[in-house]
């Protein structure tokens, strides 16, 4: 059965998130778009193929955060996905105030979603008037960044130059890897919106950290959440480079976002491409080398992130 | 085994609801007009649908009273609730004098004109069902994130909870009010037997447990979870506490709807490759029959007097067989 993909759409109150939904069920992109949507506090969208609904947070491990998944969405989605007429496309709306984890695990942790759906990717819409304000008074403003492939740095307009260069710093500094489009009253082209295969091991080719290294590395005091990224040379030891994965993910697991990683394997012809969700990974062959050099390369974005740990952790991975 | 009636329904069958004479049923598809049918299977309304999605139906003083996501809640077709925020079920209590929903954590009250009722009741929490207490007509339980709580209308907080650090979603009670079951998140069951206060947590599913039923009489709980699906006793001192349950094979596949009798507590369950089993339980023995109906079977119901038996398909075909 084909999936169908899910675009998730986060940012605080006021970021432009109606205007952009908006925009794209009126764009004539030819999809048929459903848009599920927890934004109670905001004008909601009179549209008929948008649904309301309350966040309903279930905790499925005894408070594990990484287990807390979205109940209504596994509830609204499978009566979706019954339907005759399947629509192409799902977009889900958080609230302003919503950590973006929960859903984005719903996607990964209830096994009827996994078969029938699969997360395209997060966009994050970011006022760039109070975005730094929000980062240095709330922890959802930086977590929202970290989950992101897209960040829509939105009402540009009302902005200086200089203070969307520090908006776009202060992003960078917390997510490495998003892609940062400057908007204004959040126009953007909705199909390349709806073609991020941000969580698509397949398209996790493209993987390069050199732009985080440390002394390339800006630091900002405006939130906790950072990106860590390097690459190694070498083959890793296929078994040590699962175990320290997964000693990683069940010690820090809670404090790491996302990751991407790229790895050559010892005595494995293709790329080893692995991602994750906090506890979550998910592993695939990336396809050939191609003529390019073995080596490992990864990116954490998450809080507390030791670079120095990190690095020796997968170092001592590397096959001798 | 005679099939009485075909209807189409237009999309995948979510929910079938018998009326109390058994003379009209509720057909009611995940998405399109819900229809009501007579005994015979000959459809006799067509009701508006609820936007994106249908949710669950019920009937309440004779009426069809329908609701969705879009918010709103119709009897016999009018509207009584407009609101923003989707509406997965409505239910009706024991004595068919009030009729509940839920719109996100407002817990939603209607007498039999329509009227909202002050049910005083502020949950805490979206939920993921709602279900009346088949042997008092004013309390219910709710079943979402941490479990199930027990509530009595004009009473503000639960008077009942039973936590645990999971999920539940579905409910059933036994007709006589002594047990709640619900089905998890996780390949789990949590069984409360209310009176005892002993919450017990059932395992080892192969996966979520998309359907569950009780016997009328009280005796016996059925629970999905596979192809082969488990009927646990509710007799006793204990109920299932120790006892050892009843596996029944004969299904292609997951097991996905079932329902007891009300007129001779036989087993009807359906699985999502079309097979249909009929359990028939006989002093501590049962005998199955099993037909192949082609298309998966997403919901049945039993007619409440007679030996008939609603069956909806994924594909939107429904079927009223009589049952010999």
């Amino acid at each position: 059965m084909k999936r169908t993909p899910v675009t998730i759409l986060t940012g605080f109150l006021g970021s432009g998130k109606t205007t952009l939904l908006n925009r794209i069920l009126t764009a004539p992109h030819g999809l048929r778009i459903a848009v599920i949507e927890n934004e109670f506090g905001e004008i909601g969208i009179d549209h008929e193929l948008v649904i309301n609904a309350e966040e309903e947070l279930f905790e499925m491990n005894n408070g594990c955060i990484c287990c807390t998944v979205r109940g209504d969405l596994i509830r609204i989605l499978g009566n979706l996905m019954k339907r005759r007429d399947r629509f192409d496309h799902i977009l889900v709306e958080t609230t302003g105030l919503a950590d973006p984890g929960p859903v984005v695990q719903t996607f990964f942790v209830d096994e009827e979603l996994r078969e029938q759906t699969y997360v395209n990717g997060v966009v994050t819409l970011v006022d760039a008037v109070h975005f730094i304000r929000h980062l240095e008074e709330t922890h959802e403003a930086g977590e929202q960044v970290a989950f992101a492939d897209l960040i829509l740095l939105n009402k540009c307009d009302l902005v200086e130059e200089a203070a969307l260069r520090k908006a776009e710093e202060a992003i960078r500094s917390i997510n490495a890897l998003a892609r940062i489009v400057r908007t204004t009253r959040a126009e953007t082209d909705p199909a390349a919106l709806l073609d991020l295969g941000g969580f698509d091991l397949t398209r996790a080719t493209g993987l390069d950290p050199h732009f985080l290294e440390p002394e390339s590395h800006h630091h900002h005091h405006h939130s906790e959440i950072s990106s860590v990224g390097f690459q190694i040379p070498g083959d890793c030891d296929g078994r040590r480079l699962n175990d320290w994965i997964s000693q990683l993910v069940k010690e820090q697991g809670q404090d790491i976002f996302r990751m991407k990683g790229v790895f050559a394997v010892k005595n494995q012809s293709d790329r080893v491409v692995f991602q994750g969700v906090h506890m979550l990974i998910d592993a695939a062959s990336g396809g050939p080398w191609a003529g390019r050099p073995r080596t490992n390369s990864v990116v954490f974005i998450g809080r507390h992130l030791d670079r120095t740990a990190l690095e020796s952790g997968l170092r001592s991975c590397l096959a001798s | 085994m005679k099939c009485l009636a075909t209807l189409e329904a237009g999309d995948h069958v979510s929910h079938l609801v018998w009326n109390r004479s058994g003379d009209r049923w509720i057909v009611c598809p995940s998405s399109g007009p819900v229809l009501v049918a007579d005994d015979l299977g000959a459809v006799r309304e067509s009701l508006s649908p609820h936007g994106m999605g249908n949710g669950a139906p019920a009937w309440f003083g004779g009426q069809a009273a329908t609701c969705g996501f879009d918010g709103r809640i119709r009897l016999g077709g009018a509207p009584i609730h407009l609101g923003r925020g989707m509406i997965e079920r409505v239910r009706t209590n024991a004595d068919d004098s009030l009729l509940a929903a839920t719109q996100g954590r407002n817990l939603l009250l209607f007498d039999r004109s329509g009227a909202v009722v002050d049910s005083s009741i502020a949950l805490p929490s979206p939920v993921a069902d709602l279900r009346w207490n088949p042997a008092a007509p004013r309390e219910l339980a709710t079943s979402g994130a941490g479990g199930a709580l027990l509530w009595r209308i004009g009473e503000a907080e639960p008077f009942a909870r039973f936590d645990w650090g999971g999920a539940s979603l579905e409910a059933v009670w036994s007709p006589d009010g002594r047990w709640l079951a619900t089905a998890d998140q996780t390949p789990s069951v949590h069984i409360f037997d209310i009176p005892a206060n002993n919450p017990l947590h059932m395992e080892g599913f192969d996966g979520k447990v998309r359907a569950m039923a009780v016997s009328s009489d009280s005796k016996r709980l059925a629970t999905a979870g596979s192809a082969v699906f488990t009927v646990w006793p509710l007799t006793g001192a204990r109920g299932p506490e120790g006892a050892r349950p009843i596996q029944v094979e004969g299904s292609a596949s997951e097991v996905v709807a079932m329902d007891f009798s009300p007129r001779d507590g036989r087993l009807a369950t359906g699985d999502t490759e079309g097979t249909l089993l009929v359990v028939t339980f006989e002093k501590g023995q049962f005998r199955r029959k099993r037909a192949r109906l082609g298309t998966g079977i997403s919901t049945l119901a039993w007619h409440p007097t007679a030996p008939r038996l609603a069956i909806g398909h994924t594909d939107g075909k429904v079927q009223l067989l009589e049952m010999a």
